[in-house]
Parts: structure tokens; C-alpha cells; sequence
């Protein structure tokens, strides 16, 4: 961690609700996070944890349901929430850079790549220096691209055109929300290597927002587990998928395919996800956890560091210990 | 090529709709009590006369045959002769379609012109606020609902009290007098373009919102475009192809005769044409009218189809 | 129930117009239900005023031309108007659901034969077609019935197998076929309800589009026959005297004018519910 630096991103005690119409459901639940230059944060929760909601509050993409409530959230020196609109603009424009799921929706179904590849680049570009461009995304015969409509192509060529698009302008921030999810497996590994690359030559950060733990063992400096809209454990990948010091951690890397030991069986996480509609004054993942004790149904943990990392659990020690020992069912 | 796949069926789709309307509107006359003669010639008919007619449509032939002759028949240009003037009855539809034509276009321009920007306009705020009032609703809602008679009886009304530019009545064709002929017909076509700009402006406006949906407006959004170039070049365009189709219909439907209006500001056009020979009972008038407004309206509905896959590159590829 | 008040209440909260739409629509079907009990007048007394006599207390909207009170011909008017509107739609949607959902679940042929049916009504302008069924029919309510069920029976149709086409794939719907439910029985059990919610927000489009056709008609003098009144008939009977007694076109049209948007506000509302558009704000 760089720490000498003053962040990229500061999120502190951020707070996000949706108006669904008939209630208020909390996506965001006081979650506090600081991504710094020049590093990849992977940000991992199952669907409803809250991260995509984080993700594009980074650049109020937010839609109008959506209502923050309390805390800050700085980029690169702008608060987001208290910009206006042209500020706001111009850190989009100049600092930010997203990559969305689902590529073919991303991009204007009724106009070639290449004009659109244009206005993400600004001004009046060189036909060649587009094409360049799209190169360095790893695309070949950019010509051809360039010509195209997005459906004409593949879902990983649509990606890197995506890809392309966001680093264009060379931002300081990469926000890429389950950037292979909608891809084939085959491919997923170097479109992410490609992400990866154009960063680490570009020296941005990049948040990536992801269900898949694999992955991001690879390509990620630190990870942010993200559990009932709150940060519940933070620290260097290595540290954190080695030894989790948060269950719901622990569980989902019991759960994701490829860390099961010979013989061992996945082992799905028992339970659903809370919908929170206020704030949650006990553990919110208390019902699912297999080491909960009375003081995580009555008493809303606090982010704490413990072995090199932030965790935001009671139990943290015993979760670890779960590990040290040869593994066995905790219950 | 692909142009081609995509238009094939829809042009064969178009024939068997052609041929559907022209069973429906043949079997509407021919199985009515009285006989075809009586309908076409009226009651008073001399023999002579009922034999002409039962020859040239074979009225002793099964339905099958007769049915064959009366389209071999329209093919060749005949579709019957005006019981009233004894001319035949498509040269008289003829002479008056560019009256229809001209109306329809007058209308058409006014709701495309008003309905297309209010819409976009609409929807857009209506996306920005959360608020569900906006003017967008109430144009829409009001021009939706007020019948062009109505509209075209208070104006009528307040037109005949306070004598302005407008005329009512009394058409002359544009090139004899352009001045003139404006004066006549910009009041019947503002009518019947109401509906047409609510009709605009709420297919604009749903379908802005719906484009506003979808995730290519929120990367633009998250590229830091402005909101101007993100309507001019994305949104514009991607709105405008279920308009398209809205205004096929609604323009097929203009063509076919604008009956009321024409009736109302005595425009001498194809509706009102149909609707006397109806009050006539000059019923090959009604039969070859309602025939070439079902004709026009699935030729403009063709039409519609090409210039929809000129503007969405998709048509054709995922289907 | 509650939560359904609940819902409604808080749309209707600061949508004025929605709000409007339904008090009006509201009174209107009321005037129109209970107009004959109500004290209002007899609509058919002849020189029950003067004749063509402007508004006044006695005589809200005036008299016409046989000097009867013409506020109580208005009542009778929107009572028509809905009547023929509603019967001639119902009938239409219950055709159009069942079709619908034929061509939608069993695909194919009775796909290919009912779409192309739906197009041949399709292409005949309503008024237009209203012509020809005038001629084979003769003009009454029976040909305006007719030609509100040739308008509106394709919009039925387009829908209901759209919604169909979407369902039929679900897993309930599979499950239940694997589970050896007749054909009859999955589109009554499993499909109805799924498209009964596009088939209420049609049905008040269709309403609306039947109340201006009836009216067109009668306006035409094709519809209602004197001496019932619609909504239409009546501005065809005012529009005779439209410069010395225009208050009978204005009563009868802004009454229809106001049921017909009324319907159409409540339409909007109903599909705003079912299918909510929400865009994103472009900063």
C-alpha cells in the first residue's frame, strides 16, 4: 500500500438507498474504501452486495432512485456528490474511465465503432490514430472494426472496443463493473490480461467489480469483500485469499470452483443476501455465518485492522484460527 | 443481400395481406341480398344494364370465378364505373388523390415537426426529473382525445365568427392558386395533425425513454459527454425507429381518405369522394375506395420497413 | 388491497394529471350508469325550453332545436357513447386475448394465419372501413360495433402474442407441459393471467379509440339513429346550428373530448405501473 500519496479515491461512511416505489431498500450501509494510484483493487460480493451501486456512485452514474444519504466520496480531488454538473463532467471526461458488463449494450447499436471510438477519443482523430488505438486493445485488422456496427461484432471484440474507449483519454481511474462476466470462458483470461496491461503501461488504477474470486487472485493488488452494502474485509489479495478473516470470505471461497483441495466438495453459501431497509444494527451476515455468537445478532461490528488487514467482524479471530488448524466443518 | 432477407417475407407478408383485404372487401358486396347488379346499378336498373354487368363480372359463375375476373378486372384498370356519372370510378379516385396527398402532407410536416421535438424534449425531462408532470403529458394526453371533428367543428365555428385568413370550403387546387389553395386547406390539415403530433410526440417520448434505458447512454454519460451531444448523436437517431413505424401507419392512414375532415371543410379529396358515393349508394365507389386505401396503406407499411433498415443497421442481422 | 391502495395513493401523489384523469372518469361513468334516475330532466321532452336557447340556470348546456333540455341529452350522449365503446371492446378483447395467446403459444400455422389476419383488419383505415361496413350493414350501433371490433381487434392481437411469445418459454410454463397439462389448460392457467395485465392497459387505449370511432360515426351519421343520442350524434345535430346555437357542439364536445382523455390518462397510469419507463438523466 502506497500510502504516502493521498488517495484516488476516498469513500467514507457512504451511505446509498434506492426508492423502489413501494420502499426504501439501503444498497449502501456506511461503507468506507480508498483506492490509490497506480494499483488494482478488485472489489468481490455477490449480486446485491452493494458493489456495482459503489462502483458507479464513484462517478455519480447513479440512477435518480438511487439517493445518498450521508458520507463523501472524493476522486481525484472532486466530491462526487457535491460537484456540479460541469465539474463532474470534466472529471468523467478527463480522470474516469468505465468498462460496463455487457459490451453490445455498452456501445451505440446504430453507429460504427470507429465514430464512436472517435467521440470517446475527442476531437477530430486521424483515422490511423484510431485504429492505433484499438490496436493497442488488442484487436486485429482495426480497419475492418472500424467499419462496423457493434453487433457485427463478437462479445470479446465488443469488449476491447469498450476497453479502448475508456482508456482513450488516458484516465486516472479504470471502473470496470464485471467486465468478463458476459463473455466466453475461453476468453475471459485475455480480455482481463489486455485490461490489465493497458493499465499497468497507462500507470492508472483500476477498480474492478467482480463475483469471481479466480480472477481476481490474478490480476488484483488488494481486495475489498463487500457483503449488505458494507466493506467487510480489506487487505492484499494474497493475505486475504490465503487466510480470510471474514466468514462470508471464507465462504465464497469454499464456494468459487477451482480452490476446492482433491476430493473436496464446492460448498455453496447456505441462505440469500439481506435486503436492508435501514440501518443494519447487528452482523448482516449473522443469519448465513457458521461462527456467529449472540453479540453479532445485537451489535453492529466496526471495520478493525487485524492481521494486516481491515476486517469488519466479532468473530475474526476465530475465523482465522478455522484456517490455521487443518480444515474441518465449522459446524 | 441481407437487405433482401429481411425484405422477401415482408413483401410476402404484404401480398397475402393484399389479398386477404380484397377477399374481405369482394365477399362484403357480392353476398349482400340484392345482388352485385343491384348494388353497383342501384335499384332502378334496366335489364340491359344488369346484363352487362353480370356479363363482365360472370354474376352466374361461382364465387371462386367471379372472384378471379374482378381482380383480373382491377388489374387491367377497371374497377367499376360510377353509378352517378357513369365514369369509371378510379379516374375519379385519381383526379382527387392529390387533394388526400396534399392534406396528408400538411398534416404529416405540422406532426412531425411539432410532435418529433416535444417528444424528444419530453422525454428527456421526464428521465431527468422523477417527477411524472410534465408538458409532454398534457400535449400528448389532450391531442390524443380531442376528436378532429370536434377540433375541426370549434374552429369552423370560430373562423366563420371572426372571418380571418382561413377559409372554409371552396378549394382550388394549389397550382391555380397557391395563396389560395393555403387558404383552404392549412385548416383541415393543423386538424387533423393534432392526433398526429400527440401520436408523434408519445411514440417520441416512450421511446427516448427507452433508449435512456439502456446502458450505451450511461457510458456516454460516464465519458463526460454533454447532454446535447449525447441527445444529437444517440439518442436522435436510436428514438427515431419505432417513430418510423407510428408514422407508416399514421400517414397510411391519412392517405386512405381523411373522411371526417374532408367532410367537415368540404375538401373535395379521395374520403370525401367515398363517403358521398356511400350517401349515394354508389357503391363501386365505396368498394374501389376502401380497396386503395388498404392498397396504400400496406405500400406505405413496406416502405416504412426499407427505410427502417436504413436506419437501424441491426434489422436483418439478428432475425 | 391495502398494498394496492398503498401503490395507488402514493402515484397519484403529485400526479395531478393521472388524478384528474380518474376523478373525471369517474364522474363521467357515474353520470353515465345513473343519468336516467338522476334528476337532471327528460332528455326527450320536446319544447320543454325555447327553442335553441343559450345557456342559462334551467338550462345548463341550452336547448336545441326542438327546444329539449340538451344537458340530459349529454347525459344520455355519455351514456351511449360508453356503453357502445365498452360492449363492442369487451367483446374485441376477449377475442383478440384468445387469439392472441393461440398464435403466441401454439406458434406455426395458427401463428402464421392469425398475425396475417391481424394485419388484413390492419390495413383498413377504421374510418374508411367504417364506409364499407355502413354499406353492408347498413348505418345503427350494430355497424359501429362492427367497425370498433376491425379497429381494435389487431392491437388485442399484437400484444397478447407478444407477451405470450415471452412467457410461453418460462420454466413454469415448461413445467407444467412436462407435467402433462392440456394445451387448453396451460394458456387458462399459466398464460391468462401473465397477459392480462398488457390486456387491461390495451383495453383502455382500445375504449378510447372506440369512443372516438362511435362518435366519428355518429358525427358521420352512421352510428347511433335518432332519436338516441351518443356523444357524436349530438355534435352532428349541434353542428347544423353551429353558429347560431354553438353551444351544442361545445357541450357535446368538450364532454366527449374529456371522457375520452379521462380514459386515456387512466390507460397511461395503468401501463406507467405495468411497464415502468425510467430513464437516466443525461448529467
Amino acid at each position: 500500500m502506497t500510502a504516502m500519496t493521498a488517495p484516488l479515491v476516498d469513500i467514507a461512511d457512504l451511505v446509498i438507498e434506492y426508492d423502489t416505489g413501494t420502499r426504501q431498500v439501503r444498497a449502501i450501509d456506511g461503507a468506507a474504501l480508498q483506492v490509490f494510484e497506480d494499483e488494482t483493487l478488485a472489489i468481490v460480493g455477490e449480486s446485491g452486495s452493494g458493489k456495482t451501486t459503489l462502483g458507479m456512485a464513484a462517478g455519480r452514474l447513479l440512477p435518480p432512485e438511487a439517493r445518498v444519504l450521508g458520507g463523501r466520496i472524493h476522486v481525484a480531488d472532486v466530491d462526487v456528490s457535491d460537484a456540479d454538473d460541469d465539474a463532474l463532467r470534466r472529471l468523467r471526461h478527463d480522470k474516469l474511465g468505465f468498462v460496463f458488463q455487457n459490451p453490445t449494450t455498452a456501445l451505440d447499436p446504430t453507429m460504427r465503432i470507429g465514430r464512436q471510438v472517435a467521440l470517446a477519443m475527442g476531437g477530430r482523430p486521424a483515422p490511423e490514430a484510431i485504429a492505433e488505438l484499438l490496436s493497442r486493445a488488442e484487436l486485429n485488422e482495426p480497419q475492418r472494426i472500424l467499419r462496423a456496427f457493434p453487433h457485427e461484432l463478437s462479445g470479446g471484440m465488443a469488449q476491447r472496443v469498450v476497453i479502448a474507449m475508456a482508456i482513450a483519454r488516458s484516465p486516472q481511474l479504470l471502473i470496470a463493473d464485471e467486465p468478463t462476466a458476459s463473455l466466453d470462458a475461453s476468453i475471459r483470461e485475455k480480455v482481463m490480461a489486455t485490461l490489465g496491461r493497458l493499465r499497468a503501461e497507462s500507470g492508472a488504477s483500476l477498480v474492478i467489480l467482480s463475483h469471481d474470486l479466480r480472477m481476481i487472485a490474478r490480476h488484483a493488488d488488494r481486495v475489498a469483500v463487500m457483503y449488505g452494502g458494507r466493506i467487510v474485509e480489506l487487505g492484499a489479495v494474497g493475505q486475504v485469499m490465503q487466510a480470510p478473516a471474514h466468514p462470508y470470505t471464507r465462504a465464497l471461497l469454499a464456494a468459487a470452483a477451482g480452490n476446492e483441495r482433491p476430493g473436496e466438495r464446492l460448498r455453496p453459501i447456505p441462505g440469500t443476501p439481506p435486503i436492508l431497509e435501514s440501518r443494519c444494527e447487528a452482523c448482516a451476515y449473522a443469519p448465513r455465518c457458521a461462527f456467529r455468537e449472540t453479540r453479532c445478532e445485537t451489535e453492529r461490528p466496526e471495520p478493525r485492522a487485524f492481521a494486516g488487514r481491515e476486517v469488519v467482524c466479532h468473530r475474526a479471530e476465530a475465523v482465522i484460527a478455522a484456517d490455521q488448524s487443518p480444515r474441518q466443518e465449522a459446524r | 443481400m441481407r437487405l433482401a432477407a429481411y425484405l422477401l417475407p415482408r413483401i410476402l407478408a404484404a401480398l397475402i395481406t393484399l389479398f386477404g383485404v380484397s377477399v374481405l372487401v369482394f365477399l362484403s358486396l357480392r353476398l349482400l341480398p340484392g345482388g352485385y347488379a343491384d348494388i353497383l346499378l342501384g335499384p332502378f336498373v334496366t335489364p340491359e344494364a344488369r346484363a352487362v354487368i353480370a356479363q363482365r363480372y360472370g354474376l352466374d359463375q361461382p364465387l371462386v370465378v367471379q372472384y378471379l375476373r374482378w381482380v383480373w378486372a382491377m388489374l387491367g384498370g377497371d374497377f367499376g364505373v360510377s353509378m352517378v356519372t357513369q365514369r369509371p370510378v378510379i379516374a375519379e379516385l385519381l383526379r382527387r388523390a392529390p387533394v388526400t396527398l396534399q392534406l396528408a402532407l400538411i398534416a404529416l410536416a405540422v406532426a412531425l415537426a411539432v410532435g418529433y421535438p416535444l417528444g424528444v424534449i419530453s422525454g428527456v425531462r421526464a428521465a431527468s426529473r422523477r417527477k411524472r408532470r410534465d408538458f409532454g403529458r398534457v400535449v400528448g394526453a389532450m391531442g390524443a382525445s380531442v376528436p378532429d371533428f370536434v377540433l375541426g367543428s370549434v374552429l369552423i365555428f370560430v373562423f366563420s365568427v371572426w372571418s380571418l385568413w382561413f377559409r372554409v370550403g371552396g378549394y382550388v387546387p394549389f397550382g391555380v392558386d397557391p395563396v389560395g389553395n393555403l387558404r383552404t386547406m392549412l385548416l383541415p390539415g393543423l386538424t387533423l395533425s393534432v392526433f398526429g403530433v400527440a401520436l408523434i410526440l408519445r411514440t417520441t417520448r416512450d421511446a427516448v425513454l427507452r433508449v435512456m434505458t439502456e446502458p450505451h447512454i450511461t457510458a456516454a454519460v460516464a465519458r463526460g459527454a454533454t447532454p446535447g451531444a449525447i441527445i444529437r448523436r444517440h439518442i436522435l437517431r436510436n428514438a427515431a425507429i419505432p417513430v418510423v413505424t407510428v408514422v407508416a401507419t399514421y400517414f397510411g392512414f391519412l392517405l386512405g381518405g381523411a373522411v371526417i375532415v374532408e367532410v367537415l371543410f368540404s375538401v373535395p379529396g379521395v374520403g370525401l369522394y367515398i363517403f358521398n358515393g356511400l350517401l349515394n349508394r354508389d357503391y363501386a365507389i365505396v368498394q374501389a375506395g376502401v380497396l386503395l386505401a388498404a392498397v396504400v396503406f400496406i405500400t406505405i407499411n413496406m416502405l416504412a420497413d426499407v427505410l427502417y433498415a436504413l436506419i437501424d443497421p441491426r434489422v436483418g442481422a439478428a432475425r | 388491497m391495502s398494498g394496492v391502495a398503498r401503490i395507488a395513493r402514493r402515484r397519484l401523489r403529485g400526479d395531478g394529471l393521472t388524478l384528474f384523469g380518474a376523478v373525471s372518469l369517474g364522474c363521467l361513468l357515474f353520470l353515465g350508469i345513473f343519468g336516467p334516475w338522476l334528476p337532471l330532466g327528460d332528455p326527450s321532452r320536446i319544447a320543454a325550453g325555447p327553442r335553441l336557447g343559450a345557456p342559462s340556470a334551467a338550462f345548463l348546456f341550452g336547448t336545441d332545436e326542438l327546444g329539449r333540455d340538451f344537458l340530459p341529452r349529454v347525459v344520455q350522449g355519455i351514456r351511449s357513447t360508453f356503453l357502445l365503446s365498452a360492449i363492442a371492446v369487451a367483446i374485441t378483447a376477449v377475442i383478440g386475448t384468445l387469439l392472441g395467446m393461440a398464435a403466441g403459444y401454439l406458434g406455426r400455422h395458427t401463428d402464421q394465419i392469425v398475425a396475417r389476419g391481424a394485419d388484413i383488419l390492419f390495413a383498413f383505415p377504421a374510418l374508411v372501413a367504417g364506409l364499407l361496413v355502413a354499406a353492408v350493414m347498413g348505418p345503427g350501433q350494430a355497424s359501429a360495433i362492427t367497425v370498433i371490433s376491425i379497429a381494435t381487434l389487431p392491437l388485442f392481437i399484437r400484444v397478447v402474442r407478444s407477451v405470450t411469445l415471452g412467457v410461453a418459454g418460462r420454466g413454469f410454463v415448461t413445467a407444467a407441459e412436462v407435467a402433462g397439462a392440456s394445451t387448453l389448460r396451460v394458456m387458462v392457467v399459466h398464460l391468462l393471467p401473465n397477459v392480462m395485465g398488457a390486456v387491461m392497459v390495451q383495453l383502455t387505449y382500445a375504449l378510447s379509440i372506440g369512443m372516438i370511432i362511435e362518435s366519428a360515426l355518429s358525427f358521420l351519421g352512421l352510428g347511433v339513429q335518432p332519436p338516441d343520442a351518443s356523444l357524436g350524434s349530438l355534435l352532428r345535430q349541434g353542428s347544423a346550428y353551429l353558429t347560431i346555437a354553438p353551444w351544442m357542439v361545445l357541450s357535446s364536445g368538450v364532454v366527449l373530448s374529456l371522457a375520452i382523455m379521462s380514459v386515456n390518462l387512466v390507460g397511461d397510469a395503468a401501463r406507467d405501473a405495468l411497464e415502468p419507463l425510467k430513464g437516466r438523466p443525461l448529467t
